[in-house]
C-alpha cells in the first residue's frame, strides 16, 4: 500500500481554505479509494508540523478547540534520509516513510515553490507544481512577464514595491495614471482575491494600495477590462496538457471576491446544487462550461495550453483570463498552481471523478520524479584538490 | 469481541432492542432471528432512527422498570439470603441479564400483543362496518411485489376524474387498513387497499375486510420466500383474492410467469403491450420519463407520456387505462392522468447529484422482478458509464444463491461498467455469477452503504449514472 502525505494550513493568509482543498477533495478521494494509507501532516499558523489519521476528518477542524489539542501533541519532525519520513521521536518513536507527498498548501511557503524545494531536497515525488513554476505563478508580476515574453496579451500594468512607494511615489504615480482609471489594486503575492480592490478615482486608489501594502511588500495596479466578462481554465498533465471547462464566475459584486470563492457554500442557485461542504468554489457562483461561444473557448483552451507551459507548470493549473466581451478581446490575467479544492467541480464536468483527478496527480508527480531521476545533478571535479594550489585558470 | 460484548452492557442496549422491535413491525420472529445474529449492539441504527410513537414509550418504560425492579430485587435477595450457592446464582442472575433481557423484551411484546387483540379486533369490526355502509368501488392490489408503485399509478390516474382515496404507506395489515378505513370521509368514489402478505391466509383475512370490486395481482416471486417456503403457497396466498371479485375483475400481470399461470379463464392480463382495452406501441424509456403512443380498441390512438422510467411501467399504466375507462374516465382524463405520473420515492427515482451526474434511488425495490426491470432499463442508457451499487436482496430462502447469481448474469451481460457490492452474505454470489458471464467491468466492495455512497461521490463524474438497488434495513445488517 503506498503512503501518501496530504500537506496543508500553513503559515498563509489561505490556511483555512487549505484545510477544505487537503479534505475535498484529496484526502476524501484517496481514502475512498481505500489503496493508500493516507497521512494528513498540517502545519499550524506558526509553523509547527503535526500528523495524526484523526486529521483526515475534515471535522477534527471543525472543533473550535483543535488548535489546543494539537498544542497538546507531539509535532511531527521530517527525516530526509533515503526520501521522506515522517518521524515522531520519543521513547517510543515512529516514522512513517512516504512514497508520494501531496501538498495541498495555499499561498506563501505552499504554493510559493518553498514547499516544493524542500521535498524536492527530500526526493520525494509530489503532486502539483515544481518550484519554478509555483515561484514564477506566485509573483503576478512575474507572471506577465513571462506571459508576454511569449507573445501572450496581458492587461496593461504598473507595480511597484513598498520602498518604492514610500521613496518613488510620484514616479509610481505617474505610471499608474497612464493605466487610466478604473484599476485593479493587487497584493502581487497572495491569491483567493484576498487584498485586492477596484479604485475608480485617485482618493480610492490611495485607499486600494494602503490595503495590499498592508499585505505584501510588492504590488500591481493593472487596467480594469471594459465589458468584463472573467474566465478560469484549470489544466492537468506534465508534458500533455488537458483543460478541464473554461468556468465564468457569477460575480454578484465587480469581481470575485474571497467570500464568494470559499464562504458562500450551501446557497445553491436554480439548477444548480450546493457545493460539497462548506467550501469550496460551487456551481451557485460559476458557469461551467462559460457560455462564451465555440471561437472563444477554443481561443481560450489554446491561451491556457501556452500559458501552462510557459511557466513549466506540472500536475495542475489554472490559468485566469480576462475578456472585452464588446472587443472580444481576450487577456491572461493570473496563474493558480494549486486551484482551490483543484477546481474538482469543473473536473467533475469535465468528465473526470475526484478519484480520478487525485489518482492521475499522484501518476503524474511519480512520472516527473522518474523522468528528473533520469538527469544527472552532479559531476566529477577535482576543485577541491585544486583549491588553494597554483591557478589553473585561462 | 470484548468490545461487543460490552455494548450489550450499555444502557443504549434498551433502546436498541426497542428500535428493532419497531423496525420489524414488531414480529417477534424476525426480532429474535435479528437478536441472535447481532453481536454488536451499540451501533443499531444505522438507516433509521427510533421513532418515539406510544408503543415505543410504553415498551421503553416497561423495560426499564423490568430491569430497574429484577435487578433490585436480585440483588436484595443476594444480600439477605443465608444460602450463598443462591447468592452466586443470584449474582451470576444479575451479570447474565442484558444476555436475556432481549428475549423477556420479546415476552413483554407478546404480551402487550395479547393484551391488544381484543382493541385490534373492535377496530377492524368497525373498519369492516365502515366499508359494508360505503358506496366507493374497492379495488384491492396483491403480489410480491410492485403494490405501492400500482397503488400510486392507478391513485393518480383515476384522480382525473374521481375522488380517489389510498393509504399514504404501507397500510396493508388487518391493523393497517383499519386504521386507514378510519380516515375516509364516505364520499370517496374509489378506494384502493393494498393487501400484505407474510403467511398464508393473510390476503384472505384481508380482502374480508375490503369485499373489493376488482383486484389485482402484480406478480409473485422469492419476496418473503423465508416465510412461504414455497413459490406454490405464495402464489396460493396471493391468489386467495381471486376468491373475492369476478374472473372479469382480476387483472394478472402477463409479465410474470407465476402470475400468468395462475391466472383463470377471464381474467385481464395486463403486460406492456396493453392491458383489456388498451393497447400500447412504439415505447420509448430514457432517464426524464417514458413516451409511447395509446390505443383504445374502436376508439382510436393518441400520443402519452409518463415521468415513470423504464419499459415494465407500462403494463400499470395500460391497466390503470382501462380500469379509469370502465369506470367512466374519458380518454383525455386518461392521458393527462398519466401525464401526471412519475417516479415515487425510492423507487427507480431520478436525483440530481450535481455536476451532470444522475442518481437513480432504487433502494425500496428489493424483489428479484423489479431488478430485472431496472437492469433492463439501465442497460438501455447506453451513452452513459453506468454505476449499479446493491447489498443484494432479503428474505429469498432457498432460492438466494440462485437470485442473486442470476442478477450477476444480467449485470455483465447488459454490461454495466461499474458495480459495487456490499459485504454480506448474498453478493458473493453475485460476484459468482458476473464471473460466470465473463464480466468485464470493475468490481468494488464496501462494508455498508453510506460508506459506498461516500467513495462513489468522489469517483463519479459528468454523464455517469448511479443506481441504488434495494438497501437493507437496520434489522438484516
Amino acid at each position: 500500500m503506498k503512503t501518501i502525505a496530504v500537506i496543508f494550513g500553513g503559515r498563509s493568509a489561505e490556511h483555512d481554505v487549505s484545510i477544505i482543498t487537503a479534505h475535498i477533495p484529496i484526502i476524501d478521494s484517496l481514502l475512498a479509494i481505500g489503496e493508500f494509507d493516507v497521512w494528513p501532516v498540517y502545519i499550524t499558523k506558526e509553523g509547527k508540523w503535526y500528523s495524526d489519521k484523526k486529521m483526515n476528518d475534515l471535522s477534527y477542524f471543525k472543533q473550535t478547540d483543535y488548535e489546543e489539542r494539537l498544542a497538546r501533541g507531539k509535532p511531527v519532525q521530517l527525516s530526509f534520509d533515503g526520501g521522506l519520513s515522517l518521524v515522531w521521536p520519543g521513547i517510543f518513536s515512529k516514522s512513517v516513510k512516504v512514497d508520494v507527498a501531496f501538498p495541498a498548501m495555499h499561498g506563501t511557503y505552499g504554493e510559493d515553490g518553498s514547499l516544493q524545494g524542500v521535498l524536492r531536497m527530500a526526493g520525494v515525488p509530489f503532486a502539483g507544481c515544481d518550484i519554478f513554476a509555483s515561484a514564477v505563478a506566485m509573483d503576478k508580476v512575474l507572471t506577465k512577464q513571462v506571459v508576454a515574453a511569449e507573445g501572450i496579451p496581458v492587461v496593461p500594468y504598473a507595480w511597484f514595491t513598498r520602498e518604492q512607494w514610500a521613496n518613488e511615489q510620484d514616479e509610481v504615480r505617474e505610471a499608474i495614471s497612464k493605466l487610466g482609471y478604473p484599476v485593479f489594486v493587487k497584493p502581487v503575492h497572495l491569491g483567493s482575491s484576498i487584498g485586492i480592490a477596484k479604485a475608480g478615482d485617485e482618493t480610492r486608489l490611495l485607499q486600494a494600495i494602503e490595503v495590499a501594502l498592508h499585505y505584501d511588500e510588492k504590488v500591481l495596479v493593472e487596467k480594469a477590462v471594459e465589458n468584463l466578462t472573467e474566465i478560469t481554465l484549470p489544466l492537468m498533465g506534465n508534458e500533455d496538457v488537458k483543460p478541464a471547462l473554461p468556468e465564468r464566475p457569477l460575480n454578484k459584486t465587480d469581481f470575485f471576491n474571497f467570500d464568494d470563492k470559499y464562504l458562500s457554500g450551501g446557497k445553491s442557485a436554480k439548477g444548480g446544487r450546493a457545493s460539497v461542504g462548506k467550501g469550496g468554489v460551487n456551481n451557485a457562483y460559476s458557469e461551467v462550461p462559460a457560455n462564451i461561444g465555440e471561437e472563444m473557448t477554443k481561443r481560450v483552451i489554446d491561451l491556457g495550453t501556452r500559458v501552462y507551459r510557459a511557466l513549466g507548470c506540472e500536475g495542475t493549473a489554472r490559468v485566469d483570463f480576462l475578456i472585452d466581451s464588446v472587443s472580444d478581446t481576450i487577456y491572461v490575467n493570473e496563474v493558480n498552481t494549486l486551484p482551490g479544492s483543484l477546481y474538482h467541480h469543473n473536473w467533475r464536468k469535465a468528465g473526470v471523478s475526484n478519484i480520478e483527478l487525485v489518482t492521475k496527480l499522484v501518476r503524474l508527480a511519480e512520472e516527473r520524479f522518474a523522468s528528473q531521476k533520469t538527469t544527472t545533478f552532479a559531476f566529477a571535479s577535482d576543485i577541491l584538490q585544486k583549491v588553494g594550489g597554483p591557478k589553473t585558470q585561462k | 469481541m470484548i468490545k461487543k460484548l460490552i455494548s450489550r452492557y450499555r444502557p443504549r442496549l434498551v433502546r436498541s432492542l426497542v428500535y428493532m422491535l419497531q423496525a420489524s413491525e414488531y414480529n417477534i420472529r424476525d426480532y429474535l432471528a435479528w437478536v441472535y445474529r447481532t453481536r454488536d449492539f451499540a451501533h443499531v441504527e444505522k438507516r433509521g432512527h427510533l421513532e418515539r410513537t406510544p408503543k415505543v414509550l410504553a415498551l421503553l418504560s416497561a423495560s426499564w422498570s423490568f430491569l430497574v425492579i429484577w435487578a433490585a430485587g436480585l440483588m436484595g435477595y443476594a444480600v439477605f439470603t443465608d444460602s450463598n450457592a443462591m447468592r452466586i446464582a443470584l449474582v451470576a442472575a444479575l451479570l447474565l441479564l442484558p444476555l436475556y433481557f432481549p428475549y423477556v423484551l420479546a415476552l413483554i411484546v407478546l404480551l402487550m400483543q395479547a393484551a391488544q387483540k381484543p382493541v385490534e379486533y373492535a377496530l377492524v369490526a368497525r373498519a369492516k362496518r365502515t366499508l359494508r355502509a360505503h358506496k366507493g368501488v374497492r379495488i384491492a392490489i396483491a403480489g410480491s411485489y410492485g403494490k405501492t408503485s400500482m397503488r400510486e399509478i392507478l391513485k393518480t390516474v383515476l384522480a382525473e376524474g374521481k375522488k380517489v382515496a389510498a393509504p399514504p404507506g404501507s397500510y396493508n395489515t388487518p391493523l393497517g387498513i383499519a386504521r386507514f378505513v378510519k380516515t375516509l370521509t364516505g364520499k370517496e368514489d374509489v378506494i384502493i387497499f393494498e393487501l400484505g402478505e407474510y403467511y398464508p391466509g393473510d390476503v384472505r383475512a384481508l380482502a374480508h375486510i375490503v369485499r373489493p370490486d376488482w383486484g389485482i395481482i402484480t406478480g409473485i416471486n422469492e419476496a418473503h420466500l423465508d416465510k412461504f417456503k414455497t413459490l406454490e403457497r405464495t402464489a396460493d396466498t396471493i391468489f386467495e383474492l381471486a376468491e373475492f371479485v369476478e374472473p372479469s375483475h382480476l387483472y394478472v400481470n402477463g409479465e410474470n410467469e407465476l402470475a400468468r399461470v395462475h391466472s383463470k379463464s377471464g381474467n385481464v392480463v395486463y403486460q406492456r403491450e396493453g392491458a383489456g382495452a388498451w393497447g400500447i406501441d412504439d415505447a420509448k424509456t430514457v432517464l426524464s420519463g417514458t413516451t409511447f403512443k395509446l390505443t383504445k380498441r374502436d376508439d382510436g390512438s393518441c400520443d402519452a407520456a409518463s415521468g415513470l422510467l423504464g419499459l415494465h411501467m407500462l403494463g400499470p399504466l395500460a391497466l390503470a387505462s382501462d380500469i379509469a375507462s370502465k369506470l367512466g374516465l374519458s380518454n383525455e382524463e386518461v392521458v393527462r392522468g398519466i401525464a401526471k405520473t412519475k417516479p415515487f420515492a425510492h423507487r427507480l427515482e431520478p436525483k440530481d447529484w450535481g455536476d451532470g451526474v444522475t442518481f437513480l434511488d432504487d433502494s425500496y425495490n428489493g424483489n428479484p422482478d423489479g431488478v430485472k426491470a431496472v437492469i433492463d432499463f439501465l442497460a438501455s442508457l447506453k451513452s452513459h458509464r453506468r454505476w449499479y451499487v446493491t447489498p443484494g436482496l432479503v428474505e429469498m430462502g432457498a432460492r438466494t444463491e440462485e437470485v442473486h447469481r442470476a442478477i450477476g448474469r444480467q449485470l455483465a451481460e447488459a454490461g454495466i461498467e461499474r458495480i459495487v457490492l456490499i459485504r454480506d452474505s448474498v453478493t458473493p454470489y453475485i460476484e459468482k455469477g458476473l464471473h460466470e458471464a465473463g464480466y468485464k467491468g470493475v468490481v468494488t466492495w464496501y462494508d455498508d452503504m453510506p460508506q459506498a455512497l461516500q467513495a462513489i461521490r468522489h469517483g463519479t463524474a459528468a454523464g455517469d449514472i448511479v443506481l441504488i438497488q434495494n438497501d437493507w434495513p437496520d434489522q438484516y445488517s
